[in-house]
Parts: C-alpha cells; sequence; structure tokens
C-alpha cells in the first residue's frame, strides 16, 4: 500500500505541478459561486434566471 | 525514571514515518510558496487552513458517516450534536458577515428535485464508502488505501454529474431561501441558531426515547469546536463558506480533458465559473486549495504517530463498496450541490433552507446504505 501511495504522490505533484505551470493563474483564488449569476457553490444557475432565458430555436 | 521517561519518546521517534511526514510537509511547502509567488496570500492561507482540518479530522477521528449510523441504528445522539455545534459556531460568523460585508456570501443553492435527488443518493453512496467529501479526504489521506479507490470513484462520479445537472435543473426548482435575505443580519443569525437548537432538540428526544447515550465524547467536541474554528477561517480567506467536491469535479474533469474528452459542449462547463476554472490553473480554486491541504495534512498527521499506510488491503468486497459508494457520493454531489460540508454544514451555517433539505434527504439516502453495507461485508458497528 505504501508504494501505491508513494505512486499517487508522485503522479498527483506532477499533474498539479504541470497544470499550474501550463495555466493561467494570475488572479485571486475563486469559486464558481463567486460568479454573477451563480446560484450554487458548483456555479448553477438561478431557476428563475433559467426561466426567463430565452428558448433556443429547433435545430434543422 | 528518566529512563522511563525516555523510553516513550525513542518509541514515539521510531513511530514516526520520516518519508512521508517529510513528503507532506514539503509539497505542502511547495503548493504555498507556489501560490504565494503568484502573489495570493489567501491562497496560502486556505492551503494552511485546509491542512489543519486534515490534522483536525484525523486526530478526533471526527466523521459525519459514522455518527449518522449510530444515530439512525441506536440513536446515539453524541456525533450528531457535535456537528450542530460545529455548524452553530460558524453560524456566528457566516451569517452576519455573508450579509453585512462586501465580498463575502452564504452557501445558496435552488430547491428542488436536483437537490432532493442528489442529496439521497449521497446518503447511500456516503454508507458504502464509509466516509463523505472530508471523510474521503482524510482518510485517504491518513493512509487507508480502500478510501483512495473511494476518491477516485468520487471524481468520477461528479465529472458524471456535471454533464447532468442541467437536465436534472430542467425538472424545476425554486431560487434559493436565504434567512438574512428576510430577516437581515441579526434576525437571520437568530433564525439559523434556532433551527440548530430545534435540530439538536429533536435529536436528543429521540436519543432519550431509545435509551441511548446523548453526550459527544469529548475529542468530537475538541473537533467541533477546532473544525468550526478553521471553517470560519476557510471562510474569512475565501469569501464564501468551505466547500469539497467542486474540486474533485475540477479534477476530474482537468484529467478527462488531457485524455482528450471536450467539455466546449457539456451545458455545466460552459457556466462562467466551471468555465473558468477548467482553463486555469487548480490553485485558483478555492475548493482545490483547501482539499489539497487536507490531505496533506491528514497525511502528516499519520506519519507523524505511526508507520504510513502499513495496513493490508481490506477484501475485494470491501474495495467494491468503496467504489460504487464514491461514484455515487460524487454523483450526488453535483445534483445536491456539495457534500456535508458545502451542502449541510456550510449551507445551515449561510442560513440557506437548502442545507436542511440537503441533511434530511441524505438521512434519507443513509438508512439505505446502512442496510446496503452488510452485503458487501462492512459491519454497522
Amino acid at each position: 500500500m505504501r508504494t501505491v501511495y508513494a505512486l499517487v504522490l508522485a503522479v498527483g505533484l506532477t499533474a498539479l505541478l504541470a497544470d499550474h505551470l501550463t495555466s493561467p493563474s494570475s488572479g485571486r483564488a475563486v469559486s464558481p459561486e463567486d460568479f454573477a449569476g451563480a446560484c450554487a457553490p458548483c456555479g448553477a444557475p438561478c431557476p428563475s434566471t433559467q426561466k426567463k432565458e430565452p428558448r433556443r430555436p429547433p435545430s434543422t | 525514571m528518566t529512563q522511563g521517561a525516555a523510553a516513550p519518546a525513542s518509541d514515539r521517534a521510531r513511530a514516526t514515518d520520516w518519508p512521508f511526514l517529510g513528503a507532506a510537509v514539503a509539497i505542502t511547502a511547495l503548493l504555498i510558496a507556489l501560490v504565494v509567488l503568484d502573489g495570493e496570500p489567501r491562497s496560502a492561507a486556505l492551503i494552511v487552513a485546509g491542512f489543519g482540518l486534515g490534522v483536525a479530522f484525523l486526530k478526533t477521528e471526527f466523521s459525519f458517516t459514522a455518527s449518522w449510523r449510530r444515530f439512525l441504528l441506536r440513536g446515539e445522539a453524541g456525533g450528531l450534536l457535535a456537528a450542530l455545534l460545529l455548524i452553530a459556531l460558524a453560524a456566528l460568523v457566516i451569517v452576519p458577515v455573508a450579509a453585512l460585508a462586501k465580498g463575502f456570501g452564504g452557501a445558496i443553492a435552488p430547491l428542488g428535485p436536483s437537490l432532493v435527488i442528489g442529496a439521497f443518493v449521497f446518503g447511500i453512496g456516503m454508507q458504502l464508502a464509509n466516509g463523505c467529501g472530508s471523510g474521503t479526504l482524510y482518510t485517504a489521506g491518513g493512509g487507508s488505501g480502500r478510501m483512495l479507490i473511494a476518491l477516485l470513484g468520487f471524481i468520477i462520479g461528479s465529472v458524471v454529474g456535471s454533464l447532468q445537472l442541467p437536465a436534472f435543473l430542467a425538472l424545476g426548482g425554486i431560487d434559493p431561501i436565504l434567512a438574512s435575505d428576510y430577516l437581515g443580519p441579526w434576525g437571520g443569525l437568530a433564525v439559523t441558531l434556532a433551527t440548530v437548537a430545534a435540530a439538536a432538540l429533536v435529536v436528543i428526544a429521540v436519543a432519550r426515547r431509545r435509551g441511548a447515550g446523548i453526550a459527544p465524547r469529548p475529542p468530537l467536541v475538541v473537533g467541533a469546536v477546532a473544525i468550526g474554528a478553521l471553517a470560519i477561517a476557510t471562510f474569512l480567506a475565501g469569501g464564501h463558506p468551505w466547500s469539497v467536491t467542486f474540486g474533485f469535479t475540477l479534477w476530474g474533469a482537468k484529467a478527462a480533458s488531457l485524455m482528450g474528452f471536450d467539455f466546449s459542449t457539456a451545458a455545466f462547463w460552459q457556466w462562467p465559473g466551471p468555465k473558468r476554472a477548467l482553463a486555469d490553473s487548480v490553485l485558483t480554486d478555492t475548493s482545490s486549495l483547501t482539499d489539497l491541504g487536507m490531505i496533506l495534512g491528514a497525511m502528516a498527521a499519520a506519519a507523524a504517530g505511526k508507520p504510513f499506510a502499513r495496513a493490508s488491503w481490506p477484501p475485494l468486497a470491501s474495495l467494491a463498496a468503496a467504489a460504487i459508494g464514491g461514484l455515487l457520493m460524487g454523483w450526488g454531489a453535483r445534483l445536491g450541490f456539495g457534500c456535508n460540508i458545502g451542502a449541510f454544514v456550510g449551507g445551515v451555517a449561510s442560513g440557506s433552507l437548502h442545507g436542511w433539505i440537503w441533511f434530511a434527504a441524505a438521512l434519507g439516502g443513509c438508512a439505505i446504505g446502512i442496510r446496503l453495507r452488510p452485503r458487501f461485508g462492512l459491519s454497522n458497528e
């Protein structure tokens, strides 16, 4: 089990560093709920907002 | 006498697992250095708070899953009362600050079928996995290989849930109901504390009727106070209540993107928050920062006290329960807007009605999960 943990740590750290070094990281840390219109921690919109959105025309 | 005092100290030194303790501390320091280099001291505070949460959970063995199971099976109230104490402490700061201070907000969520279905399924999963969102983090971090499997399932399930959430939201629902929106910051706080007290009275009444214990064990009280204080620190550093599960969804989506999965047509990942999170560094997501800190804190605490991850793997049925439980929790957390932390603790401590609805639905799911545990060879003790 220790070997598995050592591998998970190594792979996880490598992936994290690769992601951090290749992605934008300026600006303060945020959560999806910090964005306008968010109604939940995951950033889902409010039901009232969804109802106001115009319906898309059916695709042809 | 001197020799007697020295022996336990040398035993402790031998028990310390220096490679894993060193790795946990070094990786934490590296993450802090990376966010500080980006000029983000508040991100560093979130990592440190997460680290403290990992230590507090592991050392006090604070568990939502076992507490809820003991309450449902035997009426034991101690664990649930400790959780309500944690929530009340957090609410003292979260409700008024979220209502009064610019840049802060409470944990809210729409009320509807998605919330109820998600929380119910989450409840089943947490009993099968034997840990909720925070429980999975600190036990996986603390050296349980079984919970590493649960964490992997959690991540996969939450990505699937993210793809299906918009369809469940289309079933209908109403906007969040926040006490402070109707009663102001102090009225909202009074109502929030009153609902927590009422819940505590119901829990005590059930325990008395079933002849079960009421008082929480002292470590649980210490845990509730420590975790409550750290939840407040997380709120003050992040601007919103502590949440866990979006980080899992993000990690899974980033991994899936790396493997070629295209999220550009997924409605969830086109909402502004998730879209930015997927594009930006994982170290700019608040829940990822506390999650990573929590895993590393639990690892450091576990490795400081005994050899790390020395236990053998559990039977295959137990691993299957962990995987299935993790998948259900991940899927349920996305549909139900969080776990015991983001939805229950964060929601109730914000004065949001969805927190109590989540709790009731998840408790119902737990009752099912408890019945399923023996099929996987899991004890209900």
